[in-house]
């Protein structure tokens, strides 16, 4: 009986715990009385890992057989474009261009988005997030940015 | 009796007009503030505090602490909703709070939350007003020692925050201490993780990884199945609580008050601890264990009102020795500075207007809050009628702006990514957030005082032992592990033997 | 959407109430005719540390009458981290047309020893406007702690070094440097217990959970006039008003010890000198402004004399404190990275 959900979450637990004390290595350990800045990840670091180690070997010994189900591919793209998009150009472009583009973005993440509204979904948030980030709270970033060269 | 003079004068202070005014605009920001992903109340607290410059200093405490506690009532309104936890505490809320809005009953769960917050609230003003003082006391025996078995009490403790294995959880609670060590080391100064990128020198920023493993992921799994969902919530049943509910809130509602009162003195991490300690508590003693996490109204009531009562208390340090117990109150340090009051000790008895006023203004401001609340409910439930369409697209962008507004700093943004994604696909494993959010928050303060008792000890590990505090908090934690695992192993048993049958 | 439009209201509303309570606040008169166009638009003073903290307080006294002065409104921005050595590379690196400054303090001269890829260099990446204030530091014990004076301090930790813990509010904050430089000035080395800011740390003296520290009047002076903690000595060369009693480190028989947390105003290389020299003369007429000068004394600090709030005597002290800071740090052994 092989459970993959808990051999992919011992997975990871593993893989970042692992990563974790190796590079917890590269800094010093210290000594118990001055703990030096590695000493105490490589502890966590190690406790992570060998909770993935248990976890990986539960699912294999006595794991419950459960499916992984569906992924939204499509959804995740868009969502992860979006944020990455908003990161990347809201100094440049400005707060207005870059809320459209990211709210536009992530209304593709759904396979029923029709144009048409989702055009009008983008064009609603962006002023409402406008008003109330920029206008409201008085949020300190341009509404249209050097970029843009305005 | 002097508590009652010294009550008179506070609401004569804070009943004024001009106080009552600025109370009401501190807990609307406050609310408003707390239900926006990202800003939190103190950012808020920092844009405003230029502002109260020209105020009296009681008008300008009196609102910037209405931020403070309004922001934690506004908190659990998107975690509630939209499952968007803004703070370690409103992670807990949105554990049963939001599986109650799926079911059509997000009114009643922002009432409970309301009412408990209102009643806790209440309470907490009266144990200040009458023990501020010794309890100030009792809590600066709290040392590094102390701080580090309480920590690890609480991380042990919310193992009960998952519904499902005791050893995912255990994971995941250490896989957020572990990333909680990225950033600058505070003893050494040496970045850590940082792969050299100045902006996580701060660490990774806890709203981004709540909106990342909560808000983003939550979204990504509605979105698996959109043919067989077409809205977020089936239909909305009763707005508000049923008679069945107000019966089952009450003892919750107790506790968490007492719970979070006594954890808020703490100045060192006791407030983070409030709520779910208290969740925790209410899923061991309850009848319904199998409701937590499934919608049960008294993990919605409990520690929103430990949350609440716990904000509240830990303004104690502040006002009775002018010891900042969160970042808020370090700035409200600096608006006592700027009006010429020295923080400190003497404060109750030089400017008893003014710190009796602060207390009574706790009182109104709840009041407020509750007038304000309830008739919000309506409308907050009727944004859950919003199509998913438009609403998770507004989650997202108000996420990726709050969240960058907090520092300026895109790789905020770029965190909510790396979150999501891992958070979705550990929650496809069976492995829930919220104990890695507590990890998270916690971890920090656990390295921090693990070190610093190393070092004052001159690195005698038996003082966790011998400090008789820190000693029956180990006790404790220890007790709470055998319990989270017991059931555990017993159930295995258990399925032995039916197999063998 | 009913629900981001009843949002937008009371957000506006309720910032709009604000806008009108406070009136006349940090609006700034007409432009100031004749002497060039600047300032046309907002000012950014980009504090590189927290909000409330000292820093940030003393920016936003001295904003408004700067504002006031130049004809323009000034924001404060806080941009945190690493130090202050964040928000400090965000204003080397600005357009250096004057609208982007920095506040920043005796930190500008540590970084440097600090951090070995600072990105800046502080002499050669600003421009100084000028010194605004030294804000004096004092050394404060828990109460029950036995010396009785800076003189019984000295013997004490020279006896028991391996005993006796040092806290600070973190690497690198004033308080560090406060520590490192006693430990210098009495070749004795202890054992620090590093915090996060200057509320914990005081929290655990005032506990006695350790035995002292040296922290800005600022934070200090409360808990030293109530009593809870103990005040050996101020670091200044002159003793402070709100502290009459407190000898300073001379008087006190520590004359090596001498430490305030000075501020500065810094723009970025380039920045035309007429436009620094508006940001001189409205930093001037902003010290010397009495509402300034009594909130500044509520600090426990003051103004600088005239003659320090200008670009010449800000290089000057910033090129003295980076020699004293990196030979200090140097021999310490610390290291930010």
């Amino acid at each position: 009986m092989k459970s993959v959900p808990d051999l992919v979450a011992g997975g990871i637990f593993v893989l970042i715990g692992g990563a974790f004390v190796v590079g917890s290595l590269s800094y010093e350990l210290g000594t118990p009385l001055r703990m030096g800045p590695g000493a105490f990840p490589l502890l966590v670091g190690a406790i992570v890992a060998a909770l993935g180690l248990a976890i990986a070997v539960k699912g294999l010994v006595a794991g419950e057989v459960a499916e992984f189900g569906p992924i939204p591919w499509r959804a995740i793209a868009a969502i992860v474009a979006a944020l990455l998009f908003f990161g990347f150009t809201v100094r440049g472009l400005g707060f207005v261009p870059t809320s459209a583009v990211t709210a536009l973005l992530t209304t593709l993440a759904s396979k029923r988005v029709r144009l048409l509204a989702a055009l009008a979904v983008t064009g609603g948030l962006t002023v409402a997030a406008t008003l109330i980030f920029v206008v409201g709270l008085q949020l300190r970033i341009p509404l249209f940015g050097p970029w843009l060269g305005l | 009796m002097d508590l009652l003079d010294n009550l008179a004068l506070g609401f004569s202070t804070a009943l004024l007009l001009e106080n009552v005014v600025y109370c009401f605009i501190g807990v609307l920001l406050g609310t408003m503030v707390g239900v926006l992903p990202g800003i939190g109340p103190t950012a808020t607290v920092a844009m405003l505090l230029p502002i109260t410059f020209n105020f009296e200093p009681v008008t300008a405490l009196i609102m910037l602490a209405g931020i403070y506690y309004g922001a934690q009532y506004g908190g659990s309104t998107t975690a509630i909703l939209i499952n968007l936890p803004g703070e370690s505490s409103a992670a807990v809320t949105a554990l049963d709070g939001h599986e109650m809005a799926r079911q059509g009953r997000a009114g009643a769960a922002l009432a409970a939350a309301a009412i408990g917050s209102f009643v806790a609230g209440t309470v907490a003003t009266v144990v200040l007003a009458v023990a501020a003082p010794p309890l100030a006391r009792v809590a600066l025996q709290f040392g590094p020692a102390e701080y580090f078995s309480l920590v690890l009490f609480g991380l042990i403790v919310s193992i009960a925050l998952a519904r499902g294995s005791t050893l995912k959880a255990l994971a995941m609670i250490a896989l957020g201490v572990l990333l909680g060590t990225v950033g600058q080391d505070l003893y050494t100064g040496e970045p850590r993780f940082t792969f050299d990128q100045r902006e996580l020198y701060g660490g990774i920023d806890f709203v981004s990884v709540a909106v990342g493993m909560f808000g983003v992921a939550e979204i990504l799994r509605n979105l698996e199945n959109e043919a067989g969902r077409t809205a977020l919530v089936s239909t909305v049943r009763n707005l508000w609580p049923t008679r069945e509910d107000r019966r089952r809130i009450v003892a919750p509602i107790a506790r968490g008050t007492v719970l979070g009162s006594a954890l808020g003195v703490l100045p060192g991490g006791g407030h983070v601890l409030a709520s779910f300690t208290s969740y925790a508590v209410e899923k061991r003693v309850s009848k319904r264990q199998q409701e937590f996490g499934h919608g049960a109204i008294e993990g919605v009531a409990g520690p929103e009102s430990a949350n609440n009562a716990a904000a509240q208390t830990s303004f104690i340090p502040l006002l009775t020795l002018g010891l900042p117990a969160h970042p808020v109150m370090a700035l409200m340090v600096g608006a006592f500075i700027v009006h010429g009051i020295t923080p400190g000790p003497n404060v109750i008895a030089d400017e008893p207007a003014l710190f009796w006023g602060l207390i009574a203004s706790m009182w109104i401001g709840n009041v407020l809050l509750v007038l304000l609340n309830l008739p919000l409910i309506g409308i907050w439930v009727r944004m859950l009628r919003i199509p998913y369409q438009v609403l998770f697209p507004m989650i997202i962008l108000f996420a990726a702006i709050g969240t960058y507004s907090l520092g300026f700093n895109a790789f905020d943004v770029y965190a909510i990514v790396f979150f999501g994604l891992l958070g979705y696909v550990l929650i496809k494993c069976g492995c829930e957030p919220a104990p890695l959010l507590l990890g998270f928050v916690l971890g920090p303060l656990i390295e921090e005082n693990l070190r610093r008792a190393m070092i004052i000890s001159r690195g005698d590990a038996t003082v966790f032992l011998t400090r008789p505090l820190s000693a029956v908090l180990l006790a404790l934690a220890a007790g709470a592990l055998v319990l989270a695992v017991l059931p555990a192993i017993r159930k295995r048993r258990e399925v032995v033997f039916t197999e063998d049958d | 959407m009913t629900t981001p439009r009843t949002f937008r209201m009371i957000a506006a509303i309720g910032v709009l109430s604000l806008a009108a309570a406070c009136g006349s606040n940090g609006g700034g008169g007409a432009p100031q005719a004749g002497g060039g166009a600047y300032p046309e638009q907002n000012i950014t003073i980009v504090v590189p540390f927290s909000a409330g903290g000292p820093t940030d307080t003393v920016t936003r006294m001295i904003a408004e009458p700067m504002a006031a002065k130049l004809g323009g409104k000034i924001v404060v921005q806080n941009v945190e981290g690493a130090g202050g050595t964040v928000g400090a590379g965000e204003v080397a690196n600005a357009n250096p047309d004057g609208y982007t400054v920095l506040m920043h303090h005796i930190g500008m001269s540590t970084a440097p020893a600090l951090y070995s890829n600072l990105g800046y260099k502080p002499l050669e990446s600003f421009e100084m406007v000028g010194l605004v204030t030294e804000v004096p530091m004092t050394i404060v014990a828990r109460k029950d702690f036995e010396p009785a004076t800076l003189q019984d301090l000295v013997t004490y930790v020279k006896a028991n070094s391996a005993k006796v813990t040092l806290a600070n509010a973190g690497v690198g904050a004033a308080s560090h440097l406060c520590g490192l430089l006693f430990q210098t000035a009495t070749g004795v080395k202890l054992q620090e217990v590093p915090y996060k800011g200057t509320g914990p740390a005081l929290t655990d003296l005032v506990g006695g959970q350790v035995d002292f520290m040296c922290d800005q009047t600022t934070n200090t002076s409360g808990q030293i006039s109530a009593g809870e903690i103990k005040a050996y000595a101020v670091t200044t060369p002159e003793r402070v008003k709100s502290l009459p009693d407190l000898p300073t480190t001379a008087e006190a028989g520590l004359p090596g010890m001498e430490v305030s947390v000075w501020h500065g105003l810094y723009v970025p290389k380039g920045t035309p000198q007429d436009v620094v020299a508006k940001l001189t003369d409205a930093l001037k007429t902003a010290l010397a402004d009495q509402k300034v000068v009594d909130q500044m004394a509520k600090l426990g600090t003051a103004p600088v004399k005239a003659e320090d709030a200008t670009p010449e005597a800000h290089k000057k002290k910033l090129e003295e404190q980076l020699g004293v800071w990196g030979k200090v740090i140097a021999d310490a052994g610390v290291k930010a990275q």
